[in-house]
């Protein structure tokens, strides 16, 4: 019993070494520093953290984080999406979206939670609830 | 300013209201109402209430549902039980997780700054002092709400 248990453990671990893609659920992870920029097109497994700037398009399977100070004006699709800087942009997410005291953030919003803490700042519209997938466009 | 406020109305849970409000004081609404609700203080929506009508007031709290327009002068608190399905006009806004909103959202401080405007233009025109202002009040200001209806 011993030994089949741990060759069963030790399967995933190798597969984790073999293919980084092998965790569905984002341990993979992208941080862009305050002096970073990012402009284009991104299509990830994992999460994404924005500190700096950004601008484009961003479709990430984890969470979407922008971190006080940060700049991103993009169309934003994540299952956790939380705001504590600048945002302009259509924004997605697939599960919640929180909007931090120091978030400013205008533009269209589709999401299935929402919490806005005081001091944020939103302008825009607001669906909630009944949820559609839009990443096939 | 709170001080100042002269009536609390308070709607029961089994109390329907269906038309138009306007309080100059606050109110907390437990059953239903359909209209135009306009208080010039705060207004509590309870877990219970059902609200089919506009609503404005100072500090709106919502934890019921509310089915129109919402505009706070000062703050719009929506709880984990809340949900407003309509356009929402605020310079705060507070939103617990779980509560539901479906509209489009206009806050800032050009919302406040708004505000801040239309109180003044409200009071320029009508510099009465206080003490008199609460008796001729309830006489003057449903004369300006008739006035208002027959406007829409």
């Amino acid at each position: 019993m011993d030994t089949q248990q741990a060759v069963a453990d030790a399967a995933p671990h190798e597969a984790n070494e073999d293919g980084v893609e092998s965790r569905r659920d984002g341990a993979n992870k992208i941080t862009l520093g305050p002096g970073d920029s990012l402009d284009g097109k991104l299509n990830y497994n994992g999460h994404v953290t924005v500190q700096g700037q950004a601008q484009g398009e961003f479709r990430v399977t984890g969470n979407f984080d922008v971190g006080n100070g940060a700049t991103v004006k993009a169309l934003i699709e994540g299952s956790n999406v939380t705001i504590k800087g600048d945002v302009e942009g259509v924004l997605t997410a697939r599960d919640k979206l929180t909007l931090g005291k120091s978030a400013k953030l205008s533009g269209d919003v589709t999401v299935k939670r929402l919490q806005i803490e005081d001091g944020a700042s939103f302008n825009g519209h607001v669906r909630m609830g009944s949820f559609e997938q839009s990443s096939g466009s | 300013m709170t001080e100042n406020e002269t009536s609390v109305v308070m709607l029961g849970p089994r109390d329907r209201l269906i038309g138009e409000l306007y309080i100059e004081g606050n109110l907390r609404v437990s059953g239903t109402l359909e209209g135009q609700i306009e208080a010039t203080g705060d207004v509590d929506v309870t877990e219970a209430a059902t609200v089919k009508a506009t609503v404005a007031g100072r500090e709106v709290n919502v934890s019921g549902q509310v089915n129109g327009a919402v505009t706070a002068s000062k703050k719009l608190i929506i709880g984990r039980s809340g949900s407003i399905v309509g356009d929402v006009r605020v310079p705060r806004l507070i939103m617990q997780d779980g509560a539901s909103l479906s509209g489009n959202v206009s806050m800032g401080p050009k919302v406040a700054a708004e505000f801040a405007q239309a109180a003044a233009a409200e009071a320029a025109p009508a510099p009465v002092e206080m003490a008199a202002a609460v008796q001729s009040a309830t006489d003057g200001e449903t004369a300006q709400e008739k006035a208002k209806a027959k406007k829409r």
